[in-house]
């Protein structure tokens, strides 16, 4: 037995455990589907491929050249490469890698993996068997994508038998509650935000749990199931997501909900789903769960790739008269937004902090579920009425001068900057101001969303202040194009200079909307 | 899958007995197809006990043999449940922690009913049953339940305090002051304790040193008010909260002496029985006979007095009528009434088990409207500042 050998597989052993971190990030980002996995490596993998691979080679040379010291040398200088990358990815990634048990499982699975090869050549360094040993774990320890694969496939039995245990488990606990009343909700846009409406609307009369935060998986569904439901809850409303054909009838057999909520039908996930079809398709999966139920499916209406797609089978919920459920008479002002919905054939009026058609459709399709429910009315009105809206996301809030905010400084959505647009361009009567620096990181049609801005903004606004005199070139060709009072444009080099602008002419009179990409502390 | 429900009872109080029997009596007309019971029996020194034999109001009377047959507990929350706990794990007896969904305290008087257990509860994140700690602290404090009825415009007759030490330091300043602005007779309570415990009616100047004294015994603040020579009692109770609460039909009270005496209200009848049996016991009459207009204005006061004080869940509020003048008054307010009230509920139309599954009700309901105002923020406000000693320009705290 070589002791630099020996030490080589040692570090190389390392190395691979930190280069880890990285994948099992990925991995559990994309759900632990290796074909999404793998997805993920073709898009933004080569370069790190080709790194391993030059690594690989470096190491293996040394090793069959029987150089093993410079290869250790060489392994050590990988490994702190390594360790520095796995570092970073931890500290600065949006989504860091969480040590679940299920991931403290493929640590544990790659420690034993290597210790066995490393075994292997101590216990019998001369043997066949050990070169066999000494070659896998050095293309393990370097080509890290064959050992994630690896480590995955061996966990996949003891996983898919401990998330069956935890599905079981959740099933049974639905099943000794056949007084509880299920509502799954779905869609492409827009579930979130509905489940936390009815949450809250429905917690007036009933005891309510729902999925937290945006879980919307089967493994996130079971846990709720096994932690947060209690024997008095009434209620369980589950958000259900998907990313491919028949995920929801998935989420459906554990859940087994007697009433839906289908919040709209867009293409989202094209990538797995192909065609907007099949997106309908796997989210009215939720029909049939709920019919074999003898339950009731919600629908949104205005959602054209759901109304051209269904007959009258459905309770309908929208802006459309014709539909079940119908918001009408939809007005902003200082108090946010005011409407009226007709339920049990009365007009009733609601009032909401939250701005938006997007928003108010929500809240419609939330109250036409929690009135079937049996909430009563002014119940229904008061939980509207103290719904809170999302930090920076059509936030209405008081500022300068008796002036009123519109914050909507997180939206980067093309579709959702001109509806806030518009939102602003219905506060009738009063002086309406955009401050925003447009849009970025839209690729070729960057010039062309921006344009479209600029075009909405003209329309609606009474004064436009643009930050950053390059950045917002294609607004102010938009605004120029338009038959805009010139005096009214602003373009300015910094947000400072923007409020110095805005402070001069805000009253208590004016409304002002901040869209996309602000400074977080612009309020100080 | 039953609904938890954890009767905690006894306490370090002076109706510590009259708190067990209220207790048991309401653990045994609880719907036992809905709910589980736990029982929490509080010692008088404040320990915790749990265990089947606590449902037996007979075991009761040989308490050291009682709590040898049950596990010392301890309350405590994990997660996102409140368990009861053994205080030691047996080696070989398999103790598991229980989970509870709900607390439902049955407990009167100081140390207890006044706030004390409804803030461990509070401090636990757990629904509980009844008033809240500030409701609870203004019911049992009878000189701020006035203050806090005045306020609102509701009928109290006028009182004034003393402080004990104030009082034994110049007592004929103290007499000079009660006979000019209360004068005899009167009546001397104790501010804080419930079930008529150390109130004494004082006809004279004589009578008035021994009455105070005894209160004092009791609390170091005595609240004396004019007595009314021909009076009525009337007691009312009321189920509900801020939204929506129902007064039940009015009872009157049978005295032997002037007022209740601790004795009349829990022990008066029972010696004969074999065994107290509560406030149901009470000498009473149920309906009160008074004029439909009368009984109106009685349960109108009583919402209103609930409403003022904030109350939640079952409270019985004892209103005093002056015969000469046919004024109401009200006097006090029990926020948690001996034997829940359910004698003047089941008057009303209303069965104890049917009252008790309201209560309970009553109870997520509170938990539900505070669940939606955010309490804390999320985000950890401290995550993103340094507290670099080098005179770092993040922490602007």
């Amino acid at each position: 037995m070589n002791i630099y050998l020996l030490i080589l597989l040692v570090l190389s052993a390392l190395c691979a455990i930190f280069s880890l971190t990285q994948h099992f990030q990925m991995l559990q980002q994309n759900s632990y589907f290796p074909s999404r996995y793998f997805g993920w490596l073709r898009q933004s993998y080569n370069k790190a491929l080709l790194v391993d691979a030059i690594f690989y080679f470096i190491i293996t040379a040394f090793y069959l050249l029987k150089f093993f010291r410079i290869g250790c040398v060489a392994a050590f200088i990988i490994l702190f490469f390594k360790l520095r990358k796995s570092r970073d990815i931890q500290k600065t990634s949006i989504k860091p890698l969480v040590f679940t048990d299920r991931i403290k499982r493929m640590y544990v699975i790659v420690i034993l993996l290597f210790a066995l090869l490393i075994g292997i050549y101590a216990k019998f360094p001369t043997t066949v068997v050990a070169r066999i040993a000494i070659t896998l774990c050095l293309l393990l320890g370097f080509i890290t994508i064959a050992l994630t694969f690896a480590v995955w496939g061996i966990t996949l039995p003891i996983e898919k038998r401990i998330s069956k245990y935890y599905i079981d488990d959740a099933v049974k606990i639905l099943k000794s509650r056949p007084d509880l009343k299920i509502v799954g909700i779905t869609g492409s846009y827009g579930k979130t935000t509905t489940k936390f409406i009815l949450t809250r609307i429905l917690s007036e009369k009933f005891n309510v749990v729902c999925t937290p935060l945006s879980y919307n998986t089967p493994m996130g569904v079971v846990k709720t199931i096994r932690t947060l439901l209690k024997p008095q809850t009434q209620i369980f409303v589950c958000e259900m997501g998907a990313k491919n054909i028949g995920d929801i009838e998935e989420i459906c057999n554990i859940a087994n909900p007697n009433f839906g909520l289908i919040t709209s039908v867009g293409p989202q996930h094209l990538e797995t789903f192909k065609t907007v079809d099949n997106v309908f398709n796997t989210k009215f999966e939720l029909a049939n769960a709920v019919k074999q139920n003898g339950g009731t499916l919600f629908v949104n209406g205005d959602s054209k790739e759901i109304i051209s797609r269904i007959k009258d089978e459905y309770v309908t919920y929208g802006t459309n008269k014709k539909f079940d459920f119908c918001g009408e008479n939809l007005s902003y002002g200082r108090d946010g937004s005011q409407f009226t919905i007709k339920l049990g054939g009365e007009k009733v009026k609601f009032s909401t902090k939250l701005l938006g058609l997007h928003s108010i459709i929500d809240i419609i399709g939330a109250v036409s579920l929690a009135f079937t429910l049996g909430v009563p009315v002014s119940d229904i009105q008061f939980a509207v009425a103290s719904l809170k809206p999302a930090e920076h996301r059509l936030e209405l809030k008081p500022f300068q001068n008796g002036s009123l905010l519109i914050d909507d400084a997180y939206n980067s959505n093309p579709e959702g900057c001109l509806e806030a647009v518009r939102v602003l361009g219905s506060f009738e009567g009063m002086k309406k101001v955009i401050v925003t620096p447009g849009l970025v990181e839209l690729g070729d049609k960057e010039y062309e969303y921006n344009y479209a801005l600029g075009k909405e903004a003209a329309k609606n606004c009474d004064i436009i202040i643009l930050v950053g005199k390059n950045r917002s070139k294609p607004m102010q060709d938009a605004v120029k194009d338009s038959n805009f009072n010139p005096l009214g444009l602003y373009v300015v080099s910094s947000f400072k200079e923007a409020m110095s602008v805005y402070s001069q002419l805000a009253d208590n009179n004016t409304v002002v909307l901040f869209e996309n990409d602000l400074p977080d502390n612009y309020l100080y | 899958m039953k609904i938890n429900v954890a009767f905690v009872y006894g306490c370090r109080s002076v109706e510590h007995e009259v708190s067990i029997i209220s207790a048991v009596q309401a653990m045994r007309s609880v719907d036992r197809n809905k709910y589980k019971i736990t029982p929490i029996y509080v010692t008088k020194n404040g320990e915790m006990y749990t265990g089947e034999d606590l449902f037996e109001i007979e075991n009761y009377r040989n308490l050291p043999e009682l709590l040898k047959k049950c596990r010392k507990v301890y309350l405590t929350r994990e997660n996102d449940n409140v368990l009861v706990k053994s205080v030691e794990k047996k080696l070989f007896k398999n103790e598991k922690d229980i989970a509870i969904d709900v607390a439902f305290p049955v407990v009167h008087g100081t140390n207890c009913e006044d706030g004390t257990i409804q803030g461990l509860f509070e401090f636990l994140n757990i629904p509980y049953v009844g008033c809240d700690i500030v409701s609870s602290a203004v019911g049992m404090d009878k000189a701020i339940f006035k203050d806090v009825l005045k306020t609102a415009k509701l009928p109290v007759l006028d009182c004034i305090c003393i402080y004990s030490k104030e009082y034994v330091a110049d007592k004929n300043a103290a007499v000079k002051k009660i006979e000019k602005e209360i004068g005899f007779p009167l009546i001397v309570k104790p501010v804080n304790l419930g079930s008529s415990v150390g109130i004494t009616k004082v006809n004279s100047k004589e009578e008035l040193d021994n009455a105070m004294m005894l209160a004092f015994s009791f609390t170091d603040r005595v609240l004396l008010e004019h007595a009314i020579n021909n009076l009525r009692e009337i007691n009312c109770s009321v189920v509900g909260d801020s939204d929506h609460c129902e007064a039940s039909v009015c009872e009157e009270p049978i005295a032997n002496d002037e007022i209740l005496s601790y004795q009349d209200k829990y022990l008066g009848g029972g010696k004969q029985q074999g065994g107290s049996k509560g406030m149901a016991s009470l000498g009473r009459k149920i309906p009160a006979e008074l004029s439909k207009s009368k009984e109106k204005e009685i349960r109108d006061l009583a919402c209103k007095v609930f409403k003022a004080i904030g109350a939640n869940g079952v409270v019985r509020i004892d209103f005093m009528i002056d015969v000469d003048t046919d004024t109401v008054y009200a006097n006090e307010i029990n926020t948690i009434p001996g034997s829940l009230a359910f004698y003047l509920w089941e008057a009303t139309g209303i069965n104890y088990t049917a009252l008790l599954d309201q209560l309970i009700e009553l109870a997520f309901k509170r938990a539900r409207a505070r669940d939606n105002i955010t309490y804390t923020i999320d985000t950890n406000i401290l995550s993103g500042v340094s507290f670099g000693s080098k005179g770092s320009k993040g922490a602007k705290m």
